[in-house]
Parts: structure tokens; sequence; C-alpha cells
């Protein structure tokens, strides 16, 4: 088990370096560091409570790390808000979907175009958002909040292409959806990242994650235990070993 | 003989199954921990037994009594006492304080009514001072087990605290309470390694002196090496109960962790990462 | 037509227009709620100057009321951006209660300020619309009726358009529902919430001058009971429910207007206050939800601010109590000793509310209730049955620690913010119906001829005796506070004030806590009360207006929350200060609402901290 990033790369369009986050006095991030490249679809594992979700908001600038380095394309991401983050071109898909069940799904996908003025461009996105989310066709004008829950994520998802985004941070995408489902949304994972999107997606589901990611990270308690090409991580043991623990308590 | 028993415990929200027909329970002298990934339920479980929250359906009973009619102050005089998910300490109030409310529902002082105890915090006549006086010493030996850690901070005001420190305040607060049923939440989250083991110490320690621990915890290695048995729960079923070493290598639930590997995907063929423009020329 | 269906439609009509305004004002309260997840006490005061604005238009500048209606939205409007930027941005990371005391600031300062610039007089608002009124089938309705109409039902239209069609309007949804997801689409939601103020402040505003037209009349308090109807109003249709707010607004006024007609012009405030208890205890998310607990309080930072308090040597408390005793002996100017008995009185109260606010944790807004209850019962009983001054203080006393309580009682299951509007409605009541009762309190004319304070028979009139008087009365209630919270009955307090969950687990029942505290508070407060009343020989239902409660609470916070040595310096400063440098007495309020607004922004624990 590696506990250190391996080089970070140059081509990175996210890194992360040697982060240290707190909540209030609780510490979620203990010097970790990840990167993700243009283009990749990278999953970050861990169990509960290992820090994945805060890796999230750390890059989303909702919290902010005590210590460490945020660079995205250039930028350091530490002073900005999250607006302008967004502004930058990183999307979300925030966990649990969040979105505003009292909007309707049309006011919801172009809240996700909130940032654009060229709405030109944006009606064509709205085209075309629907064209790979048929079924949110047929709700435009339902209420957010009546969706069912895969329904919710595909919204959720949509509202994050909306933005026109360079990299989308997804949250637990697949957590609490029936299996069918949870195909499904993998399946649009791989279509958006074929656009030339990134992709950066928390999971608990580490063999679900790992058939369509390049690389996977995972984290346990604050520290990146083990990272690896995607494959290699599917096969190995590594990842239950980290998961489930060993027989004895590691220091 | 069984101390707390679950018996088909079902919790739904508006339909959903939260917590769904779940039944197990916690011998005299058992360390028994809940597991299982995010959303399982261990946390509505937890409330349910906490009296936070009310089942659905099922029973709940420690000593053979319902649990389900008490209200959340009536448990710890029932001798059940418990720690929370990040640690509930009395701020403003020193730790000695601190300790000493966990003794509040064994003590003599609000055992009759409003009015005579109010007089009685008036009067401060000898009993009381004498009630305080042993609760005072006993909250020190309570103090005492965390080593050097509290005792010498015992008049300082909790906030002030690390946050480990906070923690083991909480559960001197709990201890002093003299509980027959200790609920565990989450004690080490958000805590180093070096502490964490500690916390593993000490929790060996109150179970070798023969309390009865229930126990909710992230950590898997610490469940393993402290459980004589362990509950796991996915998508708010136990799917798995049984000693440490069992439960880790049972299927099911290294698939509850780790997702499925049954049908394997066929990976879409893709472009390899390529340079894009800044743009974004996505969709 | 027959006349009684003729006087119903008229009180129906008159409903409707009060009703509009109400909803107007509750609209602005929903709107700030939801986004911002604050009860906006000084909302009243922006409508207090939306009638002012109006008013120095129409009669001063003469200017037509379409442009003075626009003059009242663009200064109300800037209000209320004025009021997040300066008053309230940031605070939400401080204690749960920073923002409650800083809207309250804001009111004080505000309310003073419009009595400086056109005194406390009621100004004459004349109307400048025609005189005539339209007969409809045997029912006239008055120009002024149709304008409230209007204006009422375009600007529900204009609102309705802007939340559904405009992107602010979608940015402020997006931010009301969920704030992290909002900024996450990219949503400013600092700059949404200021524009909240800023639409609030509008409609504030037009509603303010709409009802001085139709009063004919604007005077500075009038802030206080619109704040308290927009309130009830708001939290009818559910607290952040934009329709709801109408519909409550709509329905109050009906209810009022109905009242009034059934009851007397006195009862009017009577229901507002009655709606508000009544929807907070048994329906409290309001009658469209079907929820039935109220939003939950924001729950970030904790109830008070952690600090370590400043160690008063004994030697230094003893020496003031010793300076304060002989102050009379040096010092004979009767006007200076009747500021410092009033001081020790108010002192009083303040710790009767350090300890319910600051130990315990319930903030308290009804301190000036159980005054008026315990002023009225040891009058009465001196009066009526003729008991001497020491017996009826005392009962007095009792009787405002029982009375009080079972009143607060209801108020019980509510938290934080919730607690201190419905003390604060149980404090309004208690006026109200004391306004009301002819039969016992002598209704609005009030109590004369009180006897004076007396000790074993003799009266206590000069004022070294009452000042004496009133610091031994002080001196026995801080000894006997110091007591309780000594033994472990302060340290269950101080418990359910840090964290009443874990306080719960540790098997501390909240309710008994909670009686025991307000009843202890009420009852030194209800003395503090009848001792004032005995001195002033006339009290009525105004002798106690909330202002002191508010007041009481600006002094417990200057001390620092539960810090005895601190609410009695917070008294003396308060009370002492403004006589002091005799040019600050017109600016008092001014004075206190600055205070407080300063103390929440940079020392939220007060002088002595929080014990």
């Amino acid at each position: 088990m590696s506990s250190r990033e391996i080089g970070a790369s140059n081509d990175a369009l996210l890194q992360l370096s040697e982060l240290d986050t707190f909540y209030g006095p609780s510490q979620v991030h203990f010097g970790m560091s990840l990167h993700v490249r243009r283009g990749e679809i990278v999953c970050l594992l861990g169990g509960n409570a290992s820090g994945k979700s805060t890796t999230m908001k750390v890059i989303l600038g909702l919290v902010k790390p005590r210590t460490g380095e945020i660079h995205f394309d250039g930028h350091d991401l530490r002073p900005l808000s999250t607006p302008q983050i967004v502004r930058l071109g990183i999307g979300s898909v925030p966990e649990a979907r969040r979105i505003f069940g009292a909007m309707t799904v049309r006011e919801n996908l172009l809240m996700g175009a909130y940032t654009r003025r060229d709405r030109a461009a944006v009606a064509e996105d709205y085209e075309r958002v629907l064209e790979i989310f048929p079924r949110l066709r047929e709700r435009l004008q339902q209420r957010g909040g009546v969706l069912s829950g895969g329904e919710q994520q595909m919204l959720a998802m949509a509202r994050a292409l909306m933005g026109r985004p360079r990299m989308i941070c997804m949250d637990e995408p697949t957590m609490g959806l029936s299996p069918l489902f949870v195909d499904k949304v993998l399946d649009l994972i791989q279509t958006i990242n074929a656009q030339g999107i990134t992709v950066l997606m928390v999971e608990q589901s580490a063999n679900l994650a790992l058939q369509i990611a390049d690389r996977g990270y995972v984290l346990q308690n604050g520290c990146i235990v083990v990272e690896g090409d995607a494959r290699d991580l599917l096969l190995s043991s590594d990842i239950q070993e980290a998961y489930l623990g060993g027989q004895e308590y590691v220091i | 003989m069984a101390q707390l028993e679950i018996h088909n415990l079902t919790r739904s929200f508006d339909g959903v199954l939260a917590v769904d027909d779940v039944s197990f329970d916690v011998r005299d002298g058992e360390t028994v921990s809940v597991i299982g990934p995010n959303g399982a339920g261990k946390t509505t479980l937890f409330n349910l037994v906490t009296g936070v929250d009310a089942p659905t359906q099922g029973r709940i009973d420690f000593d053979g009594r319902s649990l389900l009619k008490l209200a959340p102050q009536e448990y710890a005089g029932v001798g059940i006492a418990r720690t929370f998910q990040h640690g509930r300490v009395f701020g403003n109030l020193s730790v000695m304080d601190n300790v000493l409310i966990g003794a509040y529902a064994r003590s003599q002082a609000p055992s009759r009514g409003p009015l005579v105890e109010l007089v009685r915090a008036l009067v401060q006549g000898k009993a009381v001072r004498e009630e305080e006086r042993a609760l005072r010493r006993e909250a020190e030996e309570i103090l005492a087990l965390f080593g050097e850690r509290l005792l010498p901070r015992r008049e300082q005001q909790a906030f002030g605290l690390s946050y480990a420190n906070r923690r083991r305040v909480e559960m001197a607060r709990a201890l002093m309470a003299r509980p027959r049923l200790l609920l565990l939440d989450e004690p080490t989250a958000g805590m180093n390694p070096t502490e964490t083991r500690e916390i593993l110490e000490f929790i060996r320690g109150l179970r070798q002196r023969g309390m009865t621990i229930l126990l909710i915890e992230h950590k898997l290695s610490l469940v393993m090496e402290l459980s004589d048995r362990v509950v796991v729960m996915d998508n708010g079923r136990k799917i798995s109960e049984g000693a440490p070493h069992v439960v880790r290598n049972d299927p099911k639930v290294i698939e509850a962790y780790l997702g499925t590997k049954t049908h394997e995907r066929e990976r879409t063929a893709r472009s390899a990462p390529a340079e894009r423009g800044s743009g974004g020329d996505g969709i | 037509m027959d006349p009684t269906l003729r006087t119903f439609i008229d009180q129906t009509i008159n409903g409707l227009a009060i009703g509009n305004v109400y909803a107007l004002t509750a609209v602005g309260l929903a709107l700030i709620f939801g986004v911002a997840n604050l009860i906006n006490f000084a909302h009243g005061s922006v409508y207090m100057i939306g009638a002012y604005v109006g008013w120095v238009c129409v009669t001063w500048l003469g200017w037509p009321l379409p442009a003075s209606f626009a003059a009242v939205a663009v200064v109300c409007g800037a209000l209320g951006v004025a009021l997040e930027r300066f008053g309230l941005q940031g605070l939400h990371r401080k204690a749960r209660i920073a923002p409650l005391l800083a809207t309250i600031g804001i009111s004080f300062a505000l309310d003073q300020a419009t009595q400086l610039l056109f005194t406390a007089n009621p100004q004459s608002f004349p109307n400048p619309l025609p005189a005539e009124r339209i007969a409809l089938g045997g029912v006239s309705i008055g120009a002024i009726d149709v304008l409230i109409a209007v204006v009422g039902v375009s600007t529900a239209g204009i609102l309705f358009g802007f939340l559904r069609f405009t992107q602010l309007g979608w940015a402020l949804r997006a931010t009301a529902q969920d704030r992290d997801a909002a900024q996450q689409m990219g949503v400013d939601v600092e700059g949404v919430n200021r524009a909240t103020f800023g639409i609030a402040g509008v409609l504030g505003g037009l509603a303010g001058a709409l009802v001085g037209l139709y009063f004919a009349t604007v005077y500075p308090t009038m802030s206080f009971q619109a704040g308290i109807k927009g309130f009830a109003a708001n939290l009818l249709g559910g607290l952040g429910n934009v329709p709801g707010s109408i519909v409550g607004g709509v329905v109050l006024g009906l209810v009022e207007s109905y009242g009034v007609a059934a009851f007397g012009a006195t009862y009017r405030n009577l229901f507002a206050f009655a709606i508000l208890i009544g929807v907070l205890v048994v329906r409290p998310a309001g009658l469209f939800s079907r929820r039935r607990t109220l939003p939950p309080e924001p729950m970030t930072g904790t109830f008070v601010p952690n600090s370590r308090p400043v160690r008063v040597p004994r030697a230094v408390v003893i020496g003031g109590i010793a300076v304060a005793l002989c102050f009379p002996v040096l010092v004979s100017d009767p006007y200076l000793l009747q500021i410092l008995t009033n001081a020790w009185l108010l002192a009083m109260v303040a710790l009767s509310l350090t300890l319910v606010t600051g130990t315990a944790g319930q903030s308290s807004l009804g301190q000036a209730g159980f005054m008026a209850i315990g002023a009225y019962a040891s009058a009465l009983l001196s009066l009526r049955a003729g008991l001497p001054f020491e017996i009826a203080l005392i009962a007095g006393s009792l009787i405002a620690a029982v009375l009080g309580t079972l009143l607060v009682l209801p108020a019980f299951r509510l938290r934080a913010h919730y607690v201190a509007i419905a003390t604060l409605g149980i404090g309004e009541m208690v006026n109200q119906v004391i306004a009301n009762w002819d039969g016992l309190t002598n209704g609005v004319l009030g109590l004369t001829n009180i006897p004076p304070p007396s000790l074993f028979g003799i009266e206590m009139v000069t004022p070294r005796a009452t000042y004496w008087y009133s610091l031994a009365l002080l001196l026995l209630a801080a000894l006997l506070q110091l007591r309780l919270l000594r033994s472990h009955l302060g340290r269950t307090w101080r418990a359910i004030r840090e964290d009443d969950v874990a306080a719960q687990s540790a098997g501390v029942g909240l309710n008994r806590y909670k009686a025991l505290a307000f009843a202890v508070s009420a009852g030194m407060a209800g003395m503090a009360g009848a001792f004032s009343g005995h001195m002033y020989s006339y009290i009525n239902h105004e002798t106690f207006a909330s202002s002191t409660s508010i007041l009481a609470l600006t002094m417990a916070i200057l001390g620092g929350m539960g810090n005895m040595v601190g609410a009695v310096v917070g008294a003396v400063l308060l009370t002492a200060l403004p006589e002091v440098f005799r040019g600050l007495v017109d600016y008092r309020y001014l004075v206190y609402g600055v205070v407080l607004l300063l103390l929440v922004r940079f020392r939220p624990q007060g002088l002595l901290g929080t014990v």
C-alpha cells in the first residue's frame, strides 16, 4: 500500500496536493493528494467516512482545506468561491442529487446553465441534453421532487451538463438506485465522457465504478492508500483489504 | 441472558424502508458492533435504539422491558448511556461539570418534585453537599481512567479541549451514569491513528471490566478487533451476523461493500484521453 | 339590503384591505426566512420607514401618489439591502442567537432615529385620494380600498412573475430550496441574500405607506405591531411559504375586522398575538403544511458563544456593593438617586433574564409581561385587599412566577428563535389582557394611588429610602440566584443551554428545568415590576412595554450571558450612561440598538463573558 501519490503528472487538469482538511476540530484529510488528467474517468473509492465526499466539497470550494493546494487548469482554487469555481468549468452532481424539488424539470435544467450568457448555445445544449436523457423530455413540466430516484439522478447529471463543464464531479451517482438504473447511469457517465468531459466520481461500490473508470484511488481514513489503473485495481485484493480491514489494526 | 433484544425492527420513511425487519440481541458483557456501507440504515437503527426516532414496526426490549414507550431522557434511568457521532459536550461547562451531568439520573437531588428540588438547591443542606462531594470524587476516578489526558484539565471549559479530549469527556460522562449498556456512535470518527489506537485500548479496557457495549463504527479494523459479534446491514436489512472473522469473509458482506462483480460490464471503447480546448466543446 | 348583511360586507371589505397589507408584510418575512433562514425582527421598522417616506413625499413634497410610492420602494429596497450588508453579513457563522439580536438592534436604532427626526407624535397623513365612495348595491367602497387592492394584487403578480420568469427569481427560489446546490450551479448566494432583503424591503415599505394612508396617520411605534402581525400572518401560512403568507395575511385581516366588530376596537391587537401563539403551539408548520413541526433552526454554532468569563475578584464585587450602599450618604442629588434606583430595578430584570436566557438558554422577550403581572398583582392586593406592601410584593412575585410559567408552558416544545417570538407574544398579550379586563385591572385607565413601598409599616418615599430598598431587594435576588447557580440546578440549566439533546441523554427532563427557570425568572421580574408599581403609584397597560424586555436583553448581553455581575454592570451602564452624558438621553434607544449591533459583531460574549 502506498500512502503517497506517485509522480504528480504535468498534464493534470485537476491536481490536489497534500490536503489537510478539518470539520471544526475533527480532521478529515491527512495529506491527501490526487490528480485527474484531461478526458479521464477517475474514481475515488473508499468505505464510509473515509473522506470521499469531503474531497468533492473541497474541489467545489464548499469546504476549504487548512493546508495543501488545489489547482484546476492552472488556476489556484483555494481563494475562489464556489460560484467562481463553477464558472471555471467544474460541474457538480452532488451527493443525494440535491435537485431543486419545488422547481420544474425544465427550470432545474436551466438552473444548470445559470452562469452562462450565451442564450443560443444554451438552447442548443438544452436540446442535446434532452436527446441524451429522453426520459426527462417527457417530464419537463413536472416538479423535480416528484421524479423517481433514478430520474432525479439523470436530472442532476443533465443539469450539470447544462453548464458546459470541462470536468464533472459526481458524488455517489449510483447510491440508492435499482440495479437497472445503476447500469443506465454508468452508461450515461461513459457517454458524457465520450463527449470530452473529464469525470471524477466518488463511489463506494468499487467493483462497479472501476468497470468504467480509467484510474482509481482508494481513500482510507483521509489518506490515499491505493492507486492505480482501474483494471489492475479490479483484479487486486488491495481494495478489499482497504475496505474491510486487515486482521490486525495496522498503524 | 440477553440484555438488549431487537425484534423485527422496521422503520419506513414515506414507504422507503430505512430499517427493514432487523433482529439481533446484545447479551450481558458482550460487545456487539453494527457495520454497513453508507445508507445501510445504521444511523436510523441507532436513532431507534436511543429513542430519538420511533419504529414503524417491531420491538426493542431491555431486560425484558420495552424501550419504545420511554422518552429520550428516561433511557439513562434504566441504565442506558450513549455517546454521539461527533461528540456533544457542553462547551462552556468545565470538564468536571460535564462529567457530573452524567450522574444526573442516579443522583438524589432531582429525585423528588421540582419545588422540593428548588428548595434543596437553595438551602443546600448536609445531604445535598455530601452527595455532591461523593459524586465529584467518583468523577475524578473516572477522569483518571484516561490517564493524564483529562484530570489536569478538569476545571477547564470543554470548548477549549482538543477534539479527541472532547470525545473522552463524552465517554466519561456516559460512564458516570454507571450504565449497564453503553451505546457508542462512531467513537473514533475524525481521530488520527494514534488517538484511534488509544480509544481502542480504552474500549477494550471497558470490555474487560464487563461492560456491555453496542458499537457503531466505520473503521472496520477496529470493529474486527473489539467485537464479540458483528451485525452487518445493507439497504436496511441485516445481511450477516457473527464473529468478526466470519463476517469479514462472508461473500454477501464483501459484495455489499465493494459492489457486485457477477456480470462484468463490457467497457465501451473510448478515445484515448486527449487534449481539449478550454471552452469545453463537449455537449 | 339587510343592514346586518351590509355591515358584514363592510367589515369584510375592511378586513380584505388590511389583510392585503398584512400579506405584503408577511411575504417579505417569508422570502427572508426562506432564503436567509432568519426571522427578521427589523422588518416592522422598514415598514414604518416606508410609511414615513410616503408621508414625507405626499405631505411635505406634495408629490403625486405614484411618484411617492416609487420613492418608498426605492428607499426601503435600499434600506433592506443595507440592513443585510452592514447588519447581518457574516453573522450566520457566529452564535445561533446572533442574527436575531442583530435584527433587534437594527430595529431599535431605526425606530429611535425616526423618532428623533420626526418626533414621537403621530403625524397626520391626509389621504389625497378623492373622498367619494363607490356605491355597489348598497355597499360602498372607498378609493383607498381600491388602491390597496390594486397595489396588493399587482405586487403579488409582479412577484410571481419575478420568481417564475427571471434569472434572479430562479436563483432566489433555488437558494431557498437548497443553498449548497444553488452555489454549485454558480449562484452567488450572498448576492441573492442581499437581493431578497431588498425585495422584502420594497414590499414592507409599500405596506407601511398603504397603512399610513388607510389610517391617515404615521407614528414611530407602528413598527412593532406591524412586525408582529406580519410574522403572525407568515406563521399562519407557513414560515417561508410565499403564497401561504398571502392567505395568512388575508385571514388575519378578516379575523381582526370581524373580531373588532364583535368585541370592540381595543381587542384589535389581541387577535394577532392569539393567532401567533396558537399557531406556534398547535400547528407550528402553518395551515397548509402536512408537516406538524417547525422548520429546523439553523444549527451552525452554539446558542451562546464560547468564552472564558472574566474573573472578577471577590474584593471588587464587595467593594462595588459597599460603594453602592454608601452612595446616598455621599450624594444627595435626588435625580441621580432616582436614576440609580431605576438601574437597580432594571438590574433585577436583567438578572432574571440572564437566568432564563443566559443560563438556561431559553431566549425570553417576555420579561415585561412578567413585570406587569407582578405589578398588577401586588398593586391590586394592596389596593383592594389592603395587604401591607411586603406581603403584597412577595405575593405579586409568586403570582408572576406561577402565572408566568403557566403562560410560557405551551412554548416549551419550541426552540431558540421561536421561544423568543412566543415569549414576545406572551408579554404583549399580558398587556392586551390588562387593557381589556376592565373589571379587574381598570382597563386602559390603569391603577392609581398605589400605596408606596413600606417596611414594617414605615413608608419609604424619599429617594434615599427607595434607593436602599431597591438595592436591598436586588442584593437579595442576586444572592438567591447565586445559590441556585452554584447548585446542581445551575449545572443542569447550563447543560440544557449548551446541548439539550445531550442533556436529555443524561436523563435530564427538559420541561421540568425550563419550568423552574421560568418560574424563578418570572418571580424575580415580577418583584421588580411590583416594586416599580408601588414606587410610581400609577401603572397602566403600557408601563411595562416590550421595549423593557428588549432593554433587559441588551443589558444581559452587554454583561455576558448567564453572568450575574455582568447583568448588573450592563444595567447600570445602559441606564446611567445616557443620563450621565445628558445629551444622550434623547438618543437612548438608538444607543441601545447600536450597542447591541456592535456587541453581536465584535464581542458576542459581552463585557464579562458567558458563564
